[in-house]
């Protein structure tokens, strides 16, 4: 399997949350975050965002609500908890000591 | 119809899961859909070809379905254990002479009836349906025990009771597999059992015997097996993710209790009894039946 798609899998929570916590949002405007931020890098079928949305949603670490905008239209917004931020900042904290210690392997193997 | 329309179809359709969450996330695709479709037509495209690009970008309905369903479908340990409880408690009744004695069967009914009453009216959830079973149970057995009354009087009961009782029990069983028809058979799985053991117990012509007590206080153990393990069928449905395990797991009790029985009896059942074991069988069979086809 494709080694770029399967950590982009085990790392879509922390993705999410990142997102999530920075404004409330919903999932197509995910997509579109996650594309721009990532200059495209991250390409997927968008249709898997909604079922990590759930699990995220029923693991309380997200809290989606709906709102109706002007033209009537609805939209569900997910909120991040409060659990779901001490999470985070677990992730990121491993996330980065993970990077660094790849990053000090890799470069003591190249130079 | 649009091809965002039938594309939602073909979602909802996928997924047999408690409908306002259902309705709730076909709402969000369809959300996405609209957005996406308009980017693309404030790009130039035609709404067909920005409408098709969207559906393409979303991917299978059926894949989505499929996982969300593994995000919903799955209990908790609690719930398990509760929608496995009535089973046990059954079990527990046989153990020893328990059964025989009508106080503690009537403390298990009671409580029966108003734990399946309280979650009817509490949103259904997932531990219930168990518990509903053993509740209908005793509306399917008053019928067959009114046609053992003296001649006559019988089918006059059976006459007023039966359209009563066949009302209340196709409108539960109808409501159940609206919202999952994989709920119907976990719901009809303790009348398949009890009703099993019950058809163990007649010979020749006889419904029952004159010693159908002593008969089922000899099969106690095997009695006590099936509830067990229609309690561990139970739990493994309500804890897996996946809709074919859980199928799998419903399809253990009826293969271990079937065994049973025709170990205890020596295969030596009367016609009724055959008649009463197809009965149960093709009622909990039906609602498996119908999602293989919905799966073709």
């Amino acid at each position: 399997m494709n080694y770029g798609r399967e950590l982009l899998k085990g790392n879509t929570d922390s993705l999410l949350l990142c997102l999530i916590s920075r404004q409330p949002t919903y999932g197509y405007q995910i997509v579109k975050e996650l594309q721009k931020r990532s200059n495209g890098y991250f390409q997927f079928k968008e249709g898997t965002l909604y079922p990590a949305l759930h699990r995220l949603e029923r693991d309380n670490l997200i809290t989606g609500k709906w709102q109706i905008l002007p033209n009537g239209q609805q939209r569900r917004y997910y909120y991040i908890t409060e659990n779901g931020q001490q999470v985070l900042a677990k992730k990121l904290a491993t996330w980065q000591d993970f990077s660094t210690a790849v990053k000090a392997v890799i470069q003591a193997e190249t130079t | 119809m649009s091809g965002i329309s039938h594309y939602l179809n073909r979602f909802k359709a996928s997924l047999q899961i408690d409908h306002t969450i259902r309705d709730g996330v076909a709402q969000e695709l369809c959300t996405h859909l609209e957005d996406k479709t308009q980017e693309l037509e404030e790009k130039g495209l035609s709404r067909e070809e920005a409408s098709k690009i969207a559906i393409q970008s979303l991917g299978s309905p059926e894949l989505i379905a499929e996982q969300i369903y593994e995000t919903h479908a799955q209990g908790s340990w609690k719930e398990a254990l509760l929608s496995a409880s009535p089973h046990l408690l059954v079990a527990l009744l046989f153990t020893s002479y328990y059964w025989q004695n009508i106080v503690y069967p009537s403390i298990i009914l009671a409580l029966t009836v108003g734990i399946a009453v309280y979650g009817w009216h509490r949103g259904k959830p997932i531990w219930l349906f168990p518990w509903l079973g053993y509740y209908l149970l005793p509306v399917v057995v008053s019928g067959i025990l009114l046609l053992s009354l003296p001649e006559g009087w019988g089918w006059v009961a059976a006459l007023i009771y039966i359209p009563a009782a066949l009302f209340v029990f196709v409108h539960i069983v109808r409501q159940t597999a609206r919202r999952d028809w994989l709920y119907a058979s976990l719901m009809l799985a303790p009348m398949l059992v009890t009703f099993t053991w019950f058809s163990s117990l007649g010979r020749g012509n006889e419904l029952l015997t004159s010693d159908w007590a002593a008969r089922l206080q000899t099969n106690a153990l095997w009695i006590v097996v099936s509830f067990v393990a229609l309690a561990a069928a139970t739990i493994a449905f309500i804890r897996l993710k996946q809709r074919r395990h859980k199928i799998i797991s419903l399809l253990i009790p009826p293969l271990v209790v079937l065994f049973a029985v025709v170990t205890a009896s020596g295969g030596n059942i009367c016609s009724w009894s055959w008649l009463l074991l197809l009965f149960s069988l093709s009622a909990f069979a039906i609602p498996l039946w119908m999602q293989a086809r919905a799966y073709q």
